[in-house]
């Protein structure tokens, strides 16, 4: 890879996205604006991820990429292979050795630590979009805490459906003021958000925007007060490679029988060997 | 087991990679001079959408792109991304470029002349072609008319011109900032500049056709060189580096009352792009006219006198990547669909 500046981006473009990210740190939920380089892979391919980490990555970083949970997926490995060699770093799958994760889609089954860094790959950073799309209102919206639209949503939904239709993206309330979209990852972890040791940073590359949750901050779903928040239930499944319970699970289908498989597949890994051990 | 081959990985990217450069051959026996010359508009477009003038890029990019110009331009982008600015060239004014072709259909005679210049507006479509009728024909050496006065200059000179408010102290940069509503005039315009042309002309043709009431005319659209000018570092002075192609358009719209003066006037809009492009810089003058000239707009639904539609949809590289993205896993959200679609399918057992 010919690149004459380490992590590809020139240093004007990183220093604009590390003030975006002070700002949005500052301001937990917050939806900051920033110009967004074009990246080598395309738009809605993680291009907002890519910026914040090619931004804040350091020599002595160790670097995971995650896509569905999964490190060997396509797009992980693209990302991955791309990231590492404009920079030189190095990568591992083992969450506990990464001191930066860059996913989409999913949170690592494995507890975070507060010396790691969770980079989301977002694409609709803008969580009132599908209650109003004029981005003048939303941030007026935003600025009244107004979230009517989203309540009488969430009501409708509920009289109807019984719940929410949301299936991700769920609306959550960071440290008790703004709303905020946590990107396409399932309900599942949603509740891992909260109170994360973790910093949490967000980026929407074709959106140009960047948000923040700083470690042990308090994230909470949008619901009501006598309304139980529900995630995807896998209860009574275990992992067919590693026997794992309570995690989120892809569901492969063969005919009519459906097979379980851990969706974290270094956490897979990690179950393997230790049953291997035992 | 299948598992595995169901996660793809390190080996399966390597192997599309080779496949897709197998399947297009990389253009491998056409030269750069060849695509800069031969495809002039293919290039000229790249580099426009791309938002980056370099005719050896273009082509290299071309090349690679297999002729995809979307693909191409995202290429002239990314690689936008890792240069280091280092400054800004001198404003130039369209009336100064070097005209290659410069008409006007507002007026029949205009100052400079009706300059047809190379154009195909003429040429019949069809396969069997009449070449030998044109080579009859010998054009005047073509002489680069400098510094042609817009063909609206007249109707400026009689104070019919609609002139908006200049609020801003200096442009905008969508390259260094994205603004947040009420977007200032000069970072729609960027934005539409570096925007793609077949976007451009489907919203600008709602405007034309009934969603929306802008029936231009085309006071001056022109295509030429312009110069490429830099203040010397050492010196300080003003000094030419260089020339790019480009396309100017300035249209004129209906009439209203001017709220300053109540004066009836003429409205306008401007269109401007990279290289030789007269249906974007055509189109790109009628979003311009439309947004800020709303009024004249009738009809409920309009869309292209929208700055929120125009400015968030308008750009080829991204609306692009992000249709594409859809062919990335969703397994993890499209299960928890799945799950969500269950639990709403035994509430309404329960009813």
């Amino acid at each position: 890879m010919n690149s004459s500046t380490f992590a590809f981006l020139d240093e004007d473009a990183k220093k604009e996205i590390r003030r975006s990210l002070l700002k949005a740190v500052a301001i937990p939920g917050y939806i900051v604006p920033f110009a967004s380089r074009e990246m080598p892979v395309a738009r809605g391919w993680g291009t907002g991820g890519l910026q914040i980490t090619l931004s804040i990555i350091v020599e002595s970083d160790t670097l995971k990429v995650i896509d569905q949970g999964c490190d060997g997926s396509v797009n992980a490995v693209n990302i991955r292979d791309f990231i590492t060699s404009v920079t030189g770093v190095e990568s591992s799958n083992e969450t506990s050795a990464a001191t930066l994760i860059q996913t989409r889609h999913r949170i690592p089954e494995e507890k975070l630590k507060d010396n790691q860094i969770l980079v989301y790959q977002v694409p609709y950073p803008e969580v009132l979009t599908t209650v109003e799309p004029d981005t003048a209102k939303q941030k007026q919206m935003h600025g009244d805490g107004d979230y009517s639209k989203l309540w009488v949503l969430l009501y409708e939904d509920t009289s109807q459906y019984g719940d929410s239709r949301i299936s991700n993206r769920y609306p959550v309330l960071v440290n008790k003021h703004y709303v905020m979209d946590p990107s396409p990852i399932p309900k599942y972890d949603i509740p891992v958000m909260n109170n994360n040791s973790a910093l949490q940073l967000f980026g929407a590359g074709r959106e140009k925007r960047i948000y923040a949750i700083p470690p042990y901050t308090d994230v909470r779903p949008l619901k009501f007060d006598d309304r139980e928040f529900k995630v995807e239930n896998f209860s009574g499944i275990a992992c067919e490679r590693c026997g794992a319970t309570d995690v989120f699970f892809d569901e492969v289908r063969r005919g009519n029988k459906s097979s379980f498989f851990c969706s974290d597949t270094a956490f897979c890994d990690a179950q393997l060997e230790k049953n291997n051990a035992a | 087991m299948s598992y595995v081959a169901i996660k793809g990985g390190t080996q399966a990217i390597h192997a599309s990679k080779k496949l897709f450069r197998d399947l297009i051959h990389e253009a491998k026996g056409i030269t750069d001079g060849e695509l800069q010359q031969g495809l002039l508009f293919a290039c000229d477009r790249i580099m426009s959408e791309g938002a980056l003038y370099s005719e050896k890029l273009a082509a290299e990019a071309l090349r690679r792109a297999g002729g995809d110009l979307l693909e191409a331009a995202f290429y002239l982008r990314a690689h936008r991304s890792t240069c280091k600015r280092i400054g800004v060239a001198e404003l130039q004014n369209s009336n100064s470029m070097q005209v290659l072709r410069r008409i006007s259909s507002a007026f029949k005679d205009v100052e400079g002349g009706q300059i047809l210049g190379p154009s195909c507006d003429y040429v019949i479509r069809l396969f069997q072609t009449h070449v030998q009728d044109d080579e009859e024909f010998s054009p005047q050496e073509n002489s680069l008319a400098n510094s042609t006065p817009s063909a609206m200059e007249s109707l400026r000179r009689n104070d019919q011109i609609f002139t908006l408010d200049n609020h801003e102290k200096k442009p905008y940069d969508v390259s260094r900032s994205f603004p947040l509503p009420p977007y200032p005039r000069s970072a729609l315009m960027q934005v539409m500049s570096r925007g793609e042309t077949g976007a451009m002309l489907a919203f600008a043709y709602t405007s034309m056709r009934g969603y929306g009431d802008v029936h231009p005319t085309i006071g001056d659209l022109r295509i030429g060189y312009l110069a490429l000018e830099f203040t010397h570092p050492f010196t300080g002075k003003k000094v030419k580096i260089g020339e790019i192609r480009a396309t100017a358009c300035e249209s004129i719209g209906s009439f209203n009352r001017d709220p300053r003066d109540g004066n009836l006037r003429l409205s306008t809009g401007f269109g401007f792009c990279f290289g030789f492009n007269e249906t974007k810089a055509i189109t790109m003058s009628i979003l311009d006219m439309t947004m800020h000239h709303s009024g004249y707009s009738v009809g409920g639904v309009d869309i292209a006198s929208n700055p929120e539609i125009v400015i968030h949809h308008i750009d080829g590289i991204e609306s692009m990547g992000f249709a594409n993205h859809f062919k990335l896993p969703h397994y993890v959200t499209f299960q928890a669909d799945l799950q969500v679609l269950d639990t709403a399918v035994k509430e309404g057992r329960n009813e």
